[in-house]
C-alpha cells in the first residue's frame, strides 16, 4: 500500500489532540520530573498481511520458547543440565531472582505481555533486537493515535483495509481474566511520576480494571484485597503490575520500596493471586540471554527460529571475544544491564585512548557486555511539517504478544523513530518520536 | 456503582474544590483586572494573583492542583472529561505569556465549565460524579463566605450544597450542615463561622 498522503495535512491537528488528551511520558532530568509530549509522526509504518503473518509466526514461537525457558530455569533447569546455556549466564544475570525458584504462576504463564523489539534491514529482513518480558510499555500510543487519525481523516480508513487496533484493551482484559484467581483485576502503578503513567491510567479506563497504588491494597488472611473508601475490602485476583520486581514487595525484595505491597509475593507463590508479568522474568530478557533465544527455540520447540537475532557476540566466549577485538570498529557494544537506549557504544565512535580503556573493561567484565553487528536499518519516512516534505529516519518496531491459552500477536504495534537524522537511537527518553503501525488485512 | 479507594474519593473531592476555586477565582480576578486597566500595578497584580504558581492564593496554583488530581483520575472520569482540565492548563500558560491575558483566561473559564458539563454528562458512576459536584459546592460556599459575596448569593449556595450533600455517598456532619443553614439565614451572616463549619463538614474514613 502506498503512503496515504491525505493524512499529511492533519499532522499538526493530531499532535494537538494528543496534547489535549494528555498523551505524555514522564522523564527525570537532573533529578527533576517533567512531563513531555511524545512527538507523533502522521505517516504510519505499513506492514502487508503476508509479511505480518511471517512476523506473527516468529513472535509466537519466540514468546512460547521464552515462557518455557522461564518455567524451566525456575523449576527443572534442564536447559542448563543439558549444556545449552551456561549456568553462570543464568544465575549471574541481574534479572534472575532466587526467590522465584520453584514458583508456579497461575496457568503456568510467566510473560503475559511481551514487547518484542525488531528492526528491518535495508534488504527487508527483520531482526529481533530485544525481548522485553518485564513491564513493556508503549501499546497505548498507537491505540490513541489511531483513534485521532481516524477522526481526522476517516476516508483513509474507510478506503483501506487496515486491521483495527482498538482490540488491545480487550486482549489485555482477557489476559488478566485468564489468570485471575478470583476477584478484581487491578493495574498497580507506582504513581503519576512514573514514565508510563499515561499508559497505566489509559489502560485502566479502557479495560475497566481498577488503577491502584500500593496504598489501596493489603494482604490479609492469605489473600490480596482492595480497600475501598469506607474501609470495605474486596478480593483481588489479578494484578497487572507496572512496578519492577525489585520494588514489588518490600518484605521479599527491596526493603526500602515505598511503592510495593508487603507480602504480595508470598500469596502469589501460594497461587492466591496472579501477577502479570511474573516476577523473575528478567532471567529471560537480559541482553546476554538474548544470545541464546534461538537455541532455546530449538531446544524446547524442536523448530528452527522463524525470526533471527541481530548477529550477536558474547564476550564470555573466547572465540567471540577474539572476533570483537578484531572487528571492534564495525560493532555496537551494549551493556546488558542498561535499557532505554543507554549503555550503547558504537565502536567507531571512540577515540584511540577511549577505545583502549573500553577494551580493558570488556576483558575485565565480559559478562556485562554483548557486541552486535550494526544493522543497516531500513529508513522509513517521517513527515517534516515545517519543510512540508517526507524525510527518512531510523526506526524500530515493538510488537506486543499477549499470552492466554495461546500467544496472540496484536495486529499493530509501536514504531519508534529517531528525530535526529544521524542517530540510530529511537527511545522516547532520548528524544525519539512514534508512529502508528498499520497491518493490512489483504 | 464501582468501588472507589479512599484516596480517589479525596482526589475527586479536591478536583471539585480546586476546579471551583479556579472558576470563581478567575471570574473575580478578571473583574478586578479589568477595573485596573491603565493602573501601573495591574501587571504585578496579575502576576501575583493569577500566574504565580508558587503562590497558594493564585489561580494558577489552584489550576495545577486541579490538574494534579485530574491526571490520576483518568480511569474514573474518562480521557474526554479529563482533557478539559488539560486544555485549561494550556490556556493558562498562554495567558501568562499574553499581553492581553483576559482572552485566553476566558478560555480557561470555558474549559472548566466544559469539564463540569462533561463530568455531568459522561461520568456514569453516580458516586464519582456526586463527589466532584459536592467538592464544587463546598468550595463555592467557602469562597463566597470569604469573598464577602452578597447574602442572597451565599444563601442560594448553601441551599444548593444542602441539596447536593447527601447524594455523594460520603459521611458528613448533619449537625454541621444545620448550623451552616442557620448561620446563612441570620440577618448578619457570620462568614467566618460558615467557613469554619463548611471546612469541617466532610470527613474521610481512615
Amino acid at each position: 500500500m502506498a503512503i496515504p498522503e491525505e493524512l499529511y495535512p492533519y499532522s499538526g491537528s493530531v499532535n494537538e489532540l494528543l496534547a489535549r488528551y494528555g498523551v505524555k511520558f514522564g522523564i527525570y532530568k537532573n533529578g527533576v520530573f517533567n512531563e513531555q509530549l511524545f512527538p507523533f509522526d502522521i505517516i504510519p509504518r505499513i506492514i502487508e498481511r503476508r509479511e505480518f503473518e511471517y512476523l506473527e509466526r516468529g513472535l509466537k514461537q519466540r514468546v512460547k520458547a521464552l515462557n518455557e525457558f522461564i518455567r524451566d530455569v525456575y523449576s527443572d533447569k534442564k536447559i542448563i543440565a543439558d549444556g545449552v546455556i551456561p549456568e553462570d549466564f543464568v544465575y549471574s544475570g541481574s534479572g534472575w531472582l532466587a526467590q522465584c525458584d520453584g514458583v508456579n504462576p497461575p496457568q503456568n504463564i510467566y510473560s503475559h505481555i511481551s514487547g518484542i523489539d525488531l528492526v528491518q534491514a535495508k534488504n527487508g529482513e527483520w531482526f529481533i533486537l530485544e525481548d522485553n518480558l518485564r513491564i513493556p510499555s508503549g501499546a497505548s500510543y498507537p491505540m490513541i493515535a489511531r483513534e485521532l487519525c481516524r477522526r481526522s481523516a476517516p476516508s483513509v480508513f474507510a478506503e483501506n483495509r487496515i486491521e483495527d487496533n482498538r482490540n488491545y484493551a480487550q486482549l489485555l482484559r482477557r489476559t488478566m481474566d485468564y489468570v485471575n484467581t478470583g476477584g478484581l483485576s487491578v493495574i498497580l502503578t507506582p504513581g503519576r511520576f512514573n514514565a508510563a503513567y499515561f499508559e497505566h491510567s489509559y489502560f485502566a479506563e479502557l479495560t475497566g480494571a481498577r488503577l491502584v497504588t500500593c496504598e489501596d491494597l493489603v494482604v490479609e488472611d492469605e489473600h490480596l484485597y482492595f480497600k475501598d473508601y469506607s474501609g470495605k475490602k474486596e478480593q483481588v485476583g489479578a494484578v497487572y503490575r507496572r512496578i519492577s520486581d525489585e520494588y514489588l514487595d518490600p518484605v521479599n525484595f527491596n526493603r526500602e520500596s515505598l511503592i510495593g505491597v508487603p507480602h504480595v509475593f508470598e500469596i502469589y507463590k501460594k497461587g492466591r493471586v496472579a501477577l502479570l508479568n511474573a516476577p523473575g522474568n528478567g532471567a529471560a530478557d537480559d541482553k546476554g540471554i538474548y544470545y541464546f533465544v534461538p537455541a532455546m527455540i530449538r531446544y524446547y520447540l524442536h523448530e528452527d527460529p522463524v525470526l533471527n537475532n541481530a548477529p550477536t557476540y558474547l564476550l564470555y566466549y573466547e572465540r567471540d571475544m577474539k572476533y570483537v577485538l578484531e572487528h571492534f570498529d564495525s560493532l555496537v557494544i551494549k551493556d546488558v544491564a542498561e535499557a532505554g537506549g543507554y549503555g550503547i557504544i558504537f565502536g567507531d565512535s571512540l577515540s584511540a585512548e577511549k577505545k583502549a580503556e573500553f577494551i580493558d573493561l570488556l576483558k575485565a567484565e565480559p559478562r556485562r557486555f554483548i557486541a552486535q553487528e550494526v544493522i543497516d536499518f531500513k529508513d522509513i519516512d517521517i513527515f517534516d511539517g515545517e519543510a512540508g516534505k517526507r524525510v527518512p529516519r531510523k526506526a524500530d518496531f515493538r510488537a506486543f504478544v499477549l499470552m492466554n491459552d495461546e500467544p496472540v500477536v496484536w495486529k499493530s504495534g509501536l514504531t519508534r523513530f529517531s528525530r535526529n537524522p544521524d542517530s540510530f537511537v529511537v527511545n522516547s527518553s532520548q528524544g525519539g518520536g512514534f508512529k502508528d503501525t498499520w497491518v493490512m488485512e489483504e | 456503582m464501582s468501588v472507589l479507594s479512599r484516596e480517589n474519593c479525596e482526589r475527586l473531592f479536591w478536583l471539585g474544590r480546586y476546579s471551583e476555586r479556579v472558576y470563581t477565582g478567575l471570574r473575580d480576578f478578571m473583574e478586578k483586572f479589568d477595573a485596573m486597566t491603565g493602573s501601573p500595578s495591574a501587571g504585578e497584580y496579575a502576576k501575583h494573583f493569577c500566574f504565580d504558581s508558587n503562590n497558594p492564593d493564585s489561580v494558577s496554583f489552584s489550576l495545577m492542583r486541579a490538574y494534579d488530581n485530574a491526571i490520576v483520575l483518568r480511569d474514573e472520569t474518562g480521557t474526554e472529561t479529563f482533557s478539559y482540565i488539560q486544555l485549561a492548563v494550556y490556556e493558562m500558560k498562554n495567558a501568562a505569556k499574553s499581553a492581553a491575558p483576559l482572552l485566553p483566561l476566558q478560555k480557561v473559564i470555558d474549559n472548566i465549565a466544559a469539564f463540569w458539563g462533561m463530568a455531568d454528562d459522561r461520568i456514569e458512576d453516580e458516586k464519582v460524579r456526586g463527589i466532584i459536584k459536592l467538592g464544587k459546592r463546598i468550595e463555592r460556599v467557602d469562597l463566597y463566605a470569604r469573598m464577602n459575596a452578597d447574602k442572597e448569593d451565599i444563601r442560594r449556595e448553601v441551599r444548593r450544597l444542602s441539596y447536593r450533600i447527601g447524594r455523594a455517598g460520603l459521611s458528613y456532619s448533619t449537625e454541621g450542615l444545620s448550623r451552616i443553614n442557620a448561620l446563612a439565614e441570620c440577618e448578619e451572616i457570620d462568614r467566618a463561622g460558615i467557613v469554619r463549619e463548611v471546612e469541617a463538614l466532610i470527613t474521610f474514613a481512615e
